[in-house]
């Protein structure tokens, strides 16, 4: 099965991502919510990690501090990074591509969007 | 000096988004541009932005719309609702209408950075000179109000809406 983080302070943009997930046919992945960029570090080591769904504006560690931890790990270098955030812009995104983010969406998100920037993730 | 677009139009069109794809309802504006959410019923969360311009943005509503809307996106009865349901639901609405409002408005190579929301817990301040007020309603007719205050976001609103 796997294995997908999502990462984002809100209850409710997890919600959203969830409900996104069903819809465009991944209703079966096992999903780990996290409130914050340290407390998805901390689940992506700890277990193996498919995807990583995150929002850039959270407390504790923002999402753009995780894609550079999350980058520089030798364990979790390849792991795909989606960003779901209200902060993007073309020029945000540039910065955040360059990083390593997979994509970057803004929110608020909806299937199709989704569809679109796992389409990679979901041939697999 | 920053290139943007309409300011007023950029607001209605990031609320009119948000709320079409978030909780499933169409936004107007309000047929009375007088009227006040009563005081005893208003909730509301304010966020800052820090870049390209300093200001506050704050979304006000009824607790019983807050209410409506929650039910709506998590799909359970009233009596099931919670309060931390309900914050979080007014803090995402109003993230993601800053993102969008932000992005409409900007020149699309305008980085911009803005705060975490945060829930208000004294009354809504009074209007001043530096603070522009969208009055809006559902298709349902239950009033939402926006606010932008600082003088750096004002001066971006060439049409005088407010």
């Amino acid at each position: 099965m796997k294995r997908i983080i999502i990462a984002d302070d809100s209850t409710t943009a997890r919600m959203f991502i969830k409900r996104c997930l069903q819809i465009i046919g991944l209703g079966d992945v096992e999903i780990i919510e996290a409130e914050h960029g340290k407390e998805a570090l901390t689940a992506a080591k700890a277990q193996e990690v498919d995807l990583l769904l995150t929002d850039l504006n959270m407390p504790v560690m923002d999402g753009e501090t995780l894609i550079k931890w999350v980058k520089a790990s030798p364990k979790l270098g390849d792991l795909p990074v989606v960003v779901i955030t209200s902060a993007g812009n073309p020029a945000k995104e540039a910065q955040l591509l360059e990083l390593g983010a997979h994509r970057v969406l803004n929110k608020p998100v909806s299937p199709p969007m989704m569809m679109d920037a796992l389409a990679d993730f979901l041939d697999d | 000096m920053i290139e943007h677009k309409p300011l007023y139009q950029a607001m209605i069109t990031a609320v009119s988004q948000t709320l079409e794809n978030m909780v499933f309802m169409e936004v107007m504006e309000h047929f009375d541009r007088t009227y006040e959410i009563p005081a005893e019923e208003l909730v509301w969360t304010s966020l800052l932005i820090n870049d390209p311009v300093q200001g506050e943005i704050r979304l006000a509503m009824s607790n019983n719309l807050l209410k409506k809307l929650t039910g709506n996106v998590f799909g359970i009865d009233p009596e099931d609702i919670t309060q931390p349901q309900m914050d979080d639901i007014l803090n995402e609405l109003l993230n993601t209408i800053v993102g969008l409002f932000l992005t409409n408005l900007l020149a699309d190579n305008q980085e911009y950075k803005m705060g975490l929301p945060e829930l208000g817990e004294e009354p809504l301040p009074e209007v001043d000179a530096d603070t522009i007020v969208w009055k809006l309603m559902t298709s349902d007719e239950d009033p939402l109000q926006i606010y932008a205050s600082g003088a750096s976001i004002v001066a971006l609103n060439d049409n005088n809406n407010n």
